[in-house]
């Protein structure tokens, strides 16, 4: 629908009547090359915004219009990101921050999954159950962290406990809703022919509910950063979030900013990761970018 | 009166997609609509008569070709549509659907109230006002569909296949009071159906597609006088025009790619 919005001017207005010329226009007459066009433009405006920003950051900063000991601009920060790299202090903290969400993050979502399927499927359990996860998913699970340190000491038990028990809330809540709102004319269908159990799950539930899987993954992935970085602030010795931290505490700002852009990156990295294997584990949905209908 | 045709439609073409994923869905069309007819189009699935539909609508463009719509200078847009689908919003109460569509046209207060209780009547709807769809039955949702498109005034009024969700029964009320509708008020309508008996009941031209890609492949005129009455069902003619329409078309409904009509029609 996104090439119809500017419609085809009349080509002739008298007085009494109008004619509504429609004919083809740029996107119908050479589609290849308009679907090409298309596609670069999408490109180009997706790199324009960083790159102003970051052109603007720069010359802020080398004109002093901040201060550049607490803003260096992209230049230096870029510097700083390769003697960080060549040192492997860089790897070493990437490899940390992405330990804790990968273990942390996949055991609490599969949990999250696997009880949100239970739930939906057995009304007994969900409603044993409901009430009490309902009100532990509003407690803002940062606040459990001095409990955890009480009952596991400083370790890296407690920060992956966080990470994974907010994960696992976000998959529960969400798997539970879509298994809920499975259309009943599946079920009925899948009945009909006798399917069920773990064989109605494989054919039927877990397709079914597939796409909601893959944006509660969006916003696990997400949530899982901010997790993980928050936690390595509070406690522990390495890690990206750490690394901020202790630049901070060093006024060295140049450290700092590596790191908050690290984990940017990886922020977005992980969420086009987890787009790209959505698109194909779900071939049946219909896409929201691009498509030409 | 303007003698130029109302639609008038010039080797028009439309392809899907590129390269080897290019589906053709219509090709060479050629028609012409007067003012003031009512034009039933038949074919099979995925002949591309909704695509037709959706570029006289100036919702899509051609490919090729092109489409030429005459209306009063007046008009906000070419004309207006009932779709398959009803697409009435399910958010809106049942006057409040057909209110949206005079939206575009900044008309005074009262005259959209009178223009709203107006075709709430006309269509049985008035009892209905407050009520929101999902407390509707499908041909009560069929009757706001009909009357949020009515209410513009458009002279021109296209219709994709607005009975196909509805029960033979209820379709037949339906298409007796659309019938008596159009006859009382007047306008240029292009019908699209499935059903050869629904077309000739309410059509003055009967114009067939062939299967994919679509083009006219035949057009016959309606022999009975207007204002008719659903009785005509029952003439020999009546039964002569639908055997001479199916033979027409029964060759192209099974080359018709069926598989992927979905992505077309």
């Amino acid at each position: 629908m996104a090439t119809i919005t500017a419609s085809n001017p009349p080509t002739s207005t008298s007085e009494k009547t109008r004619v509504w010329r429609i004919v083809p226009a740029k996107a119908e007459i050479d589609p290849i090359r308009y679907a090409r066009a298309n596609r670069q433009r999408r490109i180009w405006l997706g790199v324009l915004t960083p790159v102003v920003l970051l052109a603007f950051w720069e010359l802020a900063s080398r004109m002093e219009w901040i201060n550049a000991q607490y803003f260096p601009g992209p230049s230096r920060i870029i510097v700083a990101a390769g003697d960080m790299i060549a040192s492997g202090q860089w790897i070493a903290d990437v490899g940390a921050t992405l330990r804790t969400i990968a273990l942390a993050g996949v055991i609490g979502f599969v949990l999250g999954l696997f009880l949100g399927v239970i739930m939906g499927a057995f009304a007994t359990i969900r409603h044993l159950f409901e009430p009490v996860l309902s009100a532990f998913y509003t407690v803002p699970k940062i606040a459990l962290l001095p409990l955890m340190l009480l009952v596991f000491g400083i370790g890296e038990t407690p920060g992956n406990l966080l990470v994974g028990v907010d994960v696992f809330f976000v998959a529960w809540i969400s798997t539970l809703e879509a298994v809920v709102k499975v259309p009943g004319g599946y079920r009925e269908a899948s009945e009909s022919f006798g399917v069920r159990g773990i064989r109605e799950f494989g054919h039927v539930t877990l397709p079914a509910i597939l796409p909601a899987v893959f944006v509660a993954l969006r916003i696990a992935v997400g949530q899982a950063v901010v997790i993980t970085i928050m936690v390595e602030y509070l406690m522990g010795n390495k890690g990206i979030g750490y690394r901020i931290w202790h630049a901070w505490s060093l006024f060295d700002a140049n450290t700092m900013y590596v790191g908050i852009v690290t984990v940017a990156v990886l922020g977005y990295l992980l969420q086009l990761l987890v787009k790209f294997v959505g698109a194909r584990a779900v071939p049946w949905a219909a896409t929201s970018s691009g498509g030409d209908k | 009166m303007s003698i130029d045709p109302t639609i008038s439609i010039r080797d028009v073409g439309k392809v899907y997609g590129v390269g080897r994923k290019q589906v053709e869905a219509l090709k060479g069309v050629n028609l012409d609509v007067d003012a003031n007819e009512f034009v039933c189009m038949v074919g099979p699935s995925g002949c591309g008569k909704s695509t037709l539909l959706r570029i006289i609508a100036n919702l899509q463009r051609p490919s090729s070709g092109a489409v030429e719509v005459t209306t009063s200078a007046t008009a906000v847009r070419p004309s207006a549509v009932v779709f398959q689908d009803y697409s009435i919003y399910p958010w809106k109460t049942v006057a409040d659907n057909v209110k949206f569509s005079l939206l575009a046209q900044n008309l005074p207060k009262a005259e959209v109230r009178d223009r709203v209780t107006l075709w709430l009547e006309k269509l049985g709807l008035a009892a209905f006002a407050d009520h929101y769809p999902s407390q509707l039955s499908g041909g009560m949702r069929q009757r706001v569909a009909i009357a949020r498109a009515m209410v513009v005034e458009s002279e021109i009024l296209l219709m994709d296949e607005p009975f196909a969700a509805l029960d033979a029964q209820l379709r037949r009320v339906l298409q007796e009071e659309l019938l008596s509708l159009w006859q009382d008020m007047r306008r240029t309508v292009v019908f699209i159906t499935h059903n050869l008996d629904e077309a000739i009941l309410l059509g003055d031209r009967v114009v067939v597609m062939s299967g994919r890609p679509g083009t006219v492949i035949g057009d016959y005129r309606v022999p009975f006088e207007r204002p008719r009455q659903a009785d005509i069902r029952a003439t020999a003619e009546f039964a002569e025009l639908e055997q001479e329409l199916w033979l027409r078309l029964r060759d192209e409904v099974h080359v018709g790619g069926e598989t992927r009509s979905m992505k077309v029609a």
